[in-house]
């Protein structure tokens, strides 16, 4: 390739879908990662596709979203393993099912009518194997689950295809801005430059915003899943809870997979992750609370990813508040792997024209630094990550 | 009482070199299937599963007398082709862990039972300087990096050569395989009774490097 137009750090989920994106407009875009496509967040999610319980301001993202999974193939040429299984947060008491109704009351005043408040018997036609003690929950019919890896691959693959190079193993050290050019050098001595660039770095995203001069704060998080041996199907939406971290849904292979929160430890110099057994425990314990079927199933597999977290748990989608040619899309947080198909166009939608027709205000990388600006994360349900 | 013999040494393996290591290494807790299994390790504890519950079984020094790659990989060892490296003695590239018996390749009962010896008399002189010079892992990686549920697929398999090879080919990808062997589920849930609290997000005012 020529030198390229678009530069973007990060070869995960979000990165490649700007990829794509921008690729398909003509323009020549590289894609620098540091490891390999798809290492960190975007190849160890849950791959939950969930409207059910965002913040308020990622509502409308996450319904634009979920219309684009539902025609992924044409989008990617692959179906990412995508299933309408519909989602269901369940309630295990009184005072969580109230919650969970006021909820659904603000998405209907704010003419948002794709949550169900659905009482027992309903959450137990859709969930035979759910424990007694459910008394209701929240429904959404048209969330589901996809396979994070095979989805991650799939875009990489369109990107390739759209003509967008993605460099594996360069893992950028320096970002310099120079005669309007932005800069970066790899640990291999590489340099890449091009008028613009996207910070779609995940977990490293602030160290890549730091870099060009804009500090935004961000920490990170290990969140840990588990899977069980492969059982007889029992389940198809995927299951959270009101009350309590968790992400539960099981594969056409029966295996079941449990995560939504809990975390290990990692680390973001070399990437390496730590379990918490205490903590995966309690994955465990929730799981089998709510789904006694699982007594007899054992543990097969246990992992973490690194995942930005930002202090308002929302992402950070922008054009640079200081430099002129870069923007964020980062910080998601544990709950962007839903939102990629359509943050990979308003990301090159920013890029390429300096604004998106899509709602983002709340997501700004300036937030954080104006008094008062942070949003609040009540305003979602308990996020499970993936 | 030196500090050897107040080193806390647990022995995977039930049988010829476990037995043997016993006895070298007497007030050490013994894991043998079927009573007990090692499931998963991290540097200082063996997580076991037995009589319906799961525990961490703390250990200064650890020798492992039964084939079991990924429980060694989990702390770190070195492997290479599919083996752990280790030195003449059985100690590995991790200081106070060690290998001997069927995982090192013994092929008979008695060899098994010599190297095991070998082993715990070499933990036992002095746990805390165990090197292995120029032990570097040397994995060849996988083809093909298998997703969670594709790899939990493969981990269900029979324990064997037919699992762990390949399984350490996908770390030599993915870093750690967890767990080294299944784990009874409701046994890990009755680990803990409530909640955990929760933990904020790791802080990062790192560099680009």
């Amino acid at each position: 390739m020529t030198d390229p137009d678009i530069l973007v750090v990060g070869g995960g989920l979000h990165g490649l879908s700007a990829a794509l994106h921008l690729a398909r407009t003509g323009r020549r875009v590289r894609v620098l990662e540091a490891r390999q496509v798809a290492a960190q967040a975007s190849g160890y999610s849950a791959g939950g596709v969930r409207t059910l319980g965002r913040h308020i301001a990622e509502v409308p993202l996450a319904l634009e979203a979920i219309a684009r999974w539902h025609r992924i193939a044409d989008l990617v040429g692959d179906g990412c393993g995508f299933h309408a299984a519909g989602q269901v947060r369940v309630a295990e008491t009184q005072a969580e099912l109230a919650r969970l109704s006021e909820r659904v009351a603000r998405l209907r005043a704010e003419g948002w009518a794709h949550e169900e408040l659905a009482d027992a018997a309903t959450v137990r036609r859709l969930l035979p194997a759910v424990a007694p003690h459910v008394v209701g929950g929240i429904v959404t019919r048209r969330d589901g689950f996809a396979a994070p890896l095979r989805t991650t691959l799939a875009f990489a693959r369109a990107a390739r295809a759209a003509g967008a190079e993605i460099a594996e193993d360069a893992r950028v050290t320096t970002v310099e801005r120079r005669a309007g050019l932005w800069q970066l050098r790899t640990r291999e001595g590489d340099l890449h430059a091009a008028p613009l660039l996207l910070n779609a770095a995940g977990a490293w995203g602030g160290r890549i915003a730091r870099a060009a001069g804009e500090p935004i704060p961000l920490g990170f998080n290990a969140f840990q899943m588990l899977l069980t041996d492969a059982l007889p199907p029992f389940l198809a939406p995927v299951v959270g809870a009101a009350g309590r971290p968790l992400s539960f849904k099981q594969s056409e292979t029966g295996h079941v997979m449990i995560g939504g929160g809990h975390k290990g430890h990692a680390n973001l110099d070399t990437g390496d992750v730590r379990l918490d057994v205490p903590r995966l425990a309690y994955s465990a314990r929730t799981a089998l609370d709510l789904f006694p079927i699982l007594r007899d199933a054992r543990i097969v597999h246990a992992w973490a990813g690194i995942e930005g977290v930002t202090p308002d748990e929302l992402p950070v989608i922008g054009r640079s508040a200081v430099a002129d040619g870069l923007v964020h899309a980062f910080g998601f947080s544990g709950h962007g792997f839903a939102l990629a198909p359509l943050v990979g166009e308003i990301a090159a939608d920013l890029l390429l024209d300096g604004v998106s027709r899509h709602p983002i205000a709340a997501f700004g990388p300036a937030r954080f630094g104006q008094p008062g600006a942070v949003s609040e994360t009540r305003s979602a349900l308990l996020q499970p990550a993936g | 009482m030196t500090a050897a013999e107040t080193c806390r040494a647990v022995i995977v393996g039930g049988g010829p070199a476990g037995r043997a290591a016993l006895v070298e290494l007497p007030g050490a807790v013994l894991i043998a299937r079927p009573q007990a299994t090692a499931w998963h390790a991290e540097p200082g504890h063996v997580w076991v599963e037995g009589g319906g519950r799961v525990w961490a079984e703390p250990f200064d020094i650890l020798l492992v007398c039964a084939d079991e790659p990924l429980l060694l990989a989990a702390l770190g060892c070195a492997v290479s082709d599919g083996r752990v490296l280790t030195d003449a003695e059985g100690r590995t590239s991790v200081p106070g862990v060690a290998l001997a018996g069927r995982g090192t390749g013994a092929a008979t009962p008695q060899d098994a039972e010599r190297q095991a010896v070998a082993a715990a008399r070499a933990l036992r002189a002095d746990p805390r300087v165990l090197q292995l010079e120029e032990a570097r892992s040397a994995l060849d990686p996988a083809a093909t990096r298998l997703d969670p549920v594709a790899l939990a697929s493969l981990l269900e398999q029979p324990v064997g050569p037919g699992r762990n090879g390949p399984a350490l080919a996908q770390r030599a990808i993915l870093g750690a395989v967890v767990p080294a062997r299944p784990v009874s589920l409701a046994a890990l849930a009755g680990l803990v009774a409530a909640m955990p609290e929760p933990i904020p997000p790791q802080r990062d005012e790192g560099a680009l490097a």
